[in-house]
């Protein structure tokens, strides 16, 4: 042993191979380590949640540079690289994520993409929402503009899928969070699309509130329109249920004897109140019109055509107005028909025996009111007179042969006048038109049946 | 450390190869050693190198190659050691014959 000290002095000339083992060992060897523990700290922060991650490696010393979301995860991720076998030295160049006050988030929908903004509070939150909105969104283009920030109020990510779902019923429109308030506005995609949100809103997890929601319904639209080639009144366009749906069939199948009508109306939510005693009126104009479109957009209602003569039109865009609820606008754009060619007397009375086997006047029942269902009737009827300025015309009227026949003859009596009044009304010579009431004395069916009762219940016109 | 070992055992194992051919070789070399003052100073610049990676004070590549350079020099020594004490204790079996 104690030779060792002696010998020592003699061990000195190994150190030239060595300092060129060491040499050569760091030549060959500092990329591979620094590689390798490159590798190694990037697999230890795998479970670590930070974005922006950088790891420079040089010898044995690694610095990190990363975006943390809390001050736990910052100190977690320098002390999982620092755990790494190897790494001599961790330089740490970590921060904080910046902290939004208020933490607003938004999604904005416009004719061609969907574009989600603001702050998203993780890398996998931001990434469960861009899925979200593509999934729910079908083939919309989905741009991201979210940034990563602290601050998010709890129970976000629940709160931004539940308004994610409800941006594909918006036709454009925004939905911000900002912290607990949500605000939307824009404009629903279909009819009853502002109710779904609203409803979905009530879900909101806790914390979060509904501030301002001013999405607006698109336009509850009813269309009638009147085509006197076609001989059709085709409906098209909403109601609010299958009971008014019904009613409207109805009523348009009265008010357009000769014409064929074409339904295509669907029943949907979101009408305005008021809709049904807004468009029999307005269904009644129509079918006083030659031609003519009827839009019922909103509280709004547009009528367009042509009338069949001139009183007519003063009347009904003076009048029609005072028939619709309060709140409701009406725009009347009527023109007057031009008169056809005078026609002789034998022509005449074939014209009017047409009109009246297409349709029959009606009145209230045991009354002389004349039904406002008659009034489209009564307008061909007006209008076919006009053509006969020679003729002399008698208005008969007849009832079936129930109750007395004293006010049979009476109710006869009074309709025909009630009937020729409106025609004096419309503009044509008193003197022209001679109203007489005939009672149950010429029947045209068996009194026994109740269909040849209504034959019976008749206004006729005979030319003289 | 145990890092260092298993990346760069190759080269440990020739540092101790090295050393212990020198250490044997030594025993019966016969040119100038090193003065005593000389590897007084030596020993202190040694202790100074280890000092330094021990506080970790060098950053970065010469850091790691200072502790490369520090560990193959150990292993250097411990050859030497093992190759010379080798060396006196087969000289010292044959002398008694001689």
């Amino acid at each position: 042993m104690h030779g060792l000290f002696r010998w020592r002095s003699k061990w000195w000339p190994g150190l030239i191979p060595l300092a060129i083992f060491w040499a050569i060992a760091a030549w060959t060897n500092t990329s591979t380590v620094e590689s390798d523990l490159a590798a190694r700290s990037t697999a230890a922060l795998k479970d670590t949640v930070l974005d922006k991650t950088r790891i420079a490696v040089a010898g044995r010393d690694v610095t990190l540079a990363a975006d943390a979301f809390s001050e736990d995860g910052r100190s977690g991720a320098a002390a999982s690289v620092q755990a790494v076998p190897g790494v001599r030295r961790v330089n740490d160049e970590t921060r904080l994520v910046p902290e939004a006050k208020p933490f607003v988030w938004s999604a904005e929908r416009d004719v061609v993409r969907v574009t989600l903004g603001g702050s998203a509070p993780l890398p996998a939150s931001k990434v469960k929402l861009l899925e979200a909105a593509r999934a729910s969104l079908g083939g919309v283009e989905v741009a991201d503009q979210m940034n990563l920030s602290r601050g998010a109020p709890p129970r976000f990510d629940d709160a931004a899928l539940l308004l994610l779902d409800q941006i594909g019923k918006l036709k454009d429109g925004k939905i911000t969070i900002s912290d607990g308030k949500v605000s939307l506005s824009g404009m629903a995609r279909e009819l009853g699309g502002r109710e779904a949100i609203a409803a979905a809103l009530k879900n909101l997890p806790e914390g979060f509130s509904a501030a301002a929601n001013e999405i607006k319904a698109p336009p509850y639209i009813f269309q009638a329109y009147k085509d006197p080639v076609a001989v059709t009144l085709t409906l098209t366009g909403y109601v609010p249920d299958n009971n008014v749906h019904t009613a409207l069939a109805a009523a348009a199948g009265r008010k357009f004897f000769s014409e064929k009508v074409v339904d295509n109306l669907k029943a949907s939510v979101g009408a305005p109140s008021g809709f049904a005693n807004a468009v029999m009126p307005a269904l009644g104009a129509l079918s006083r019109l030659s031609t003519g479109t009827l839009v019922v957009s909103d509280r709004e209602v547009k009528l367009s055509g042509d009338a069949l003569y001139d009183a007519a039109a003063v009347q009904m865009r003076a009048g029609l107005g005072k028939d619709f609820p309060p709140s409701w606008q009406f725009k009347a754009d009527i023109s007057v028909k031009p008169q056809a060619a005078p026609v002789d007397a034998t022509v005449c009375q074939q014209l009017f025996s047409d009109l009246l086997a297409k349709g029959k006047i009606r009145f209230e029942s045991g009354r002389a009111t004349i039904d406002p269902d008659s009034l489209g009737l009564l307008d061909r009827l007006v209008e076919t007179s006009l053509r006969c300025p020679a003729a002399s015309i008698e208005i008969a009227g007849h009832t079936d042969a129930d109750g007395e026949d004293g006010f049979n003859q009476m109710l006869s009596e009074k309709r025909a006048q009630a009937v020729a009044d409106y025609l004096v009304k419309a503009g044509l010579p008193a003197s022209q038109f001679t109203a007489t009431g005939y009672g149950s004395t010429q029947p045209v069916a068996s009194n026994d049946t109740d269909e040849g009762k209504a034959q019976n219940r008749r206004i006729d016109f005979l030319v003289r | 450390m145990a890092y260092l070992v298993t990346f760069h055992w190759g080269w440990l194992l020739a540092s101790l190869l090295l050393g212990f051919a020198m250490g044997w070789i030594a025993v019966v070399h016969r040119g100038p050693g090193v003065s005593k003052r000389t590897s007084l100073w030596l020993a202190v610049l040694v202790a100074a190198l280890v000092a330094a990676a021990l506080a970790r004070v060098i950053p970065g590549r010469p850091g790691y190659w200072l502790d490369l350079g520090l560990i193959m020099f150990a292993c250097y020594l411990a050859g030497c050691a093992v190759g010379s004490w080798l060396r006196d204790w087969v000289l010292s079996r044959h002398a008694p014959a001689a």
